[in-house]
């Protein structure tokens, strides 16, 4: 706790040395929290024992910890999971890194909050296989959780899909990006990344373009765009966004995805098809894999004629957005 | 219906179109300027993009469904309200765009 205030001092005065264009690359302190679910100390205690016990699958083989774990960049680093979700095809499990920021959750964007994301996985048959009433049956019978969710969510009904959904929420709005030598660069100190990833920087802003999608502290707009990573009419590829609901502007696009931490959560793009920061940044910088015939494709996707000397610069400023593991103590016991 | 009824139902057409008000909502910065206004049926707004790239305005609220569509730069299209209920609108390219409509 001493640790954590001192840390956020050290931000809060930090924040006033950054000069104003600067500022918008550091992370808010405050996680948005949803007036019905405020964070408490009970209630992330609670979400991450949630979080990583097995016994939520119907297996008791899998938990969320399988496909998102902080051992992995909040990851699998497989290239896609078996999570195949009614109809789409298999995606690349993203980070839930500061997933509480986003106002979109999926590479399809199909739920808003963290509440609804997190009882999707838990009865899809491809990820955790368990409905939901009968999780709760099981939950209701360990007296360890019926005592913690009491006193997490005090009258609001016990162990419930909304309560369940709530405490997971709330420890996944704890995981949040550290600070990473290129916040110490953001807030003045010049040295804390090479000359190489300065003139990386430099390219991500301007002349690459990374930050017409890439922008603000989780270096995404949280937008959506075909990326020309498949070809004209998709040939039974992932139409993305489209499956959602059939708007022109959303066939064949995904959600930005941040870029903190990128290091840690290879292989990337929402179909696991790229092993190598160099590769996406070429392919990001070249107008997509697919430069003609691609319907849709974001008119942001052009080629930046980038030598590659650009492009490890850019590599390079990628990687000073890797911070620090958060401090995480990973439960051993669950109750009982 | 005889032909001075037509006439009447006519010409209040015509007021009311008179009095229906057109609102400018401008795309600029990845921003909806301004971002709440209030509207009465029958009312129009405009959808004019500053920005040097697409955006799409649209809502999904029942009754005032619309959806701009793929809109270039400094292209405009109107809309027309046609429900008493207030909604939102998002950009579906840019989620964090938001218009609230407040129709009174
Ligand atoms: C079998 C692997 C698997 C398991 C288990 C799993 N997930 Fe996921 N998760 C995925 C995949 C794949 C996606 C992306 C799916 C998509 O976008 O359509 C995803 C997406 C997400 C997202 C959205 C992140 C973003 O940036 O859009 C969150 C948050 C998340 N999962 C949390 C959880 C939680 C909480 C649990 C446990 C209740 C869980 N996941 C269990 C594979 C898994
Ligand atoms: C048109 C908006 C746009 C621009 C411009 C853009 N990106 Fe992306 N980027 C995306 C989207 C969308 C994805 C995910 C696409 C998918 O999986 O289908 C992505 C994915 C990535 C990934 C993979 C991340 C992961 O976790 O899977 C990296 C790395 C990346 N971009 C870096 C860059 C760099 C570097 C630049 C500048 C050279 C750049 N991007 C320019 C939109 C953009
Ligand atoms: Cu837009």
């Amino acid at each position: 706790m001493i640790f954590k205030i001192s840390l956020s001092a050290l931000l809060i005065s930090s924040f006033l040395f950054a000069t104003q264009d600067m500022k918008k690359w550091l992370r808010p302190l405050e996680v948005p929290q949803p007036m019905d679910n405020k964070l408490t100390s009970e209630r992330v205690e609670l979400g991450k024992l949630l979080y990583f016990d097995a016994r939520l699958s119907s297996s008791e083989q899998f938990s969320c910890a399988t496909c998102h774990s902080p051992k992995r960049g909040w990851t699998d680093l497989e290239p896609v999971s078996k999570a195949l979700g009614a109809g789409r095809g298999p995606r690349n499990s993203p980070t839930i890194l500061n997933a509480g920021y986003q106002n979109r959750q999926f590479w399809d964007g199909r739920v808003k909050t963290l509440e609804e994301q997190a009882l999707g996985p838990i009865e899809a048959d491809v990820e955790m296989n368990m409905p939901l009433d009968e999780l709760i049956a099981k939950l209701d019978k360990i007296d360890g959780y019926v005592k913690l969710f009491n006193q997490a969510y005090p009258s609001e009904g016990g162990i419930t899909k909304i309560t369940l959904a709530k405490a997971i929420a709330s420890f996944e709005r704890t995981v949040v990006s550290t600070i990473a030598p290129f916040d110490k660069y953001a807030m003045g100190d010049k040295k804390a990344i090479s000359k190489k990833a300065v003139a990386g920087f430099d390219l991500f802003k301007g002349k690459a373009h990374c930050m017409d999608c890439h922008d603000n502290f989780n270096f995404s707009n949280g937008s959506f765009h075909n990326i020309g990573l498949n070809d004209g009419e998709l040939q039974g590829k992932e139409l993305g966004r489209y499956l959602t609901k059939q708007r022109a502007a959303w066939y064949g696009a995904f959600k930005t995805p941040t870029l903190r931490d990128v290091t840690k959560s290879a292989p990337y793009f929402h179909d696991g098809s790229v092993k190598t920061l160099e590769e996406a940044t070429s392919i990001c910088s070249s107008g997509g894999r697919y430069a003609n015939g691609v319907k849709n494709k974001s008119t942001f996707m052009l080629d930046r004629k980038l030598s590659q000397t650009e492009i490890d610069k850019i590599v390079s400023f990628l990687k000073t957005l890797e911070g620090p593991d958060m401090k995480l103590e990973v439960p051993s016991k669950f109750p009982q | 219906m005889n032909k001075f009824l037509k006439f009447l139902l006519a010409s209040l057409a015509i007021s009311a179109s008179v009095n229906a008000q057109n609102h400018v909502i401008d795309q600029s910065g990845k921003t909806f300027i301004p971002s709440k206004i209030t509207v009465r049926v029958g009312d129009t707004i405009t959808f004019k993009n500053s920005d040097p790239f697409a955006h799409n305005a649209y809502t999904d609220e029942e009754n005032n469904e619309f959806d701009v569509g793929m809109q270039a730069p400094s292209k405009e299209t109107v809309i027309t309200i046609k429900s008493a209920d207030s909604f939102n609108v998002e950009c579906a390219i840019h989620p964090n765009m938001l218009l609230e409509v407040i129709v009174k």
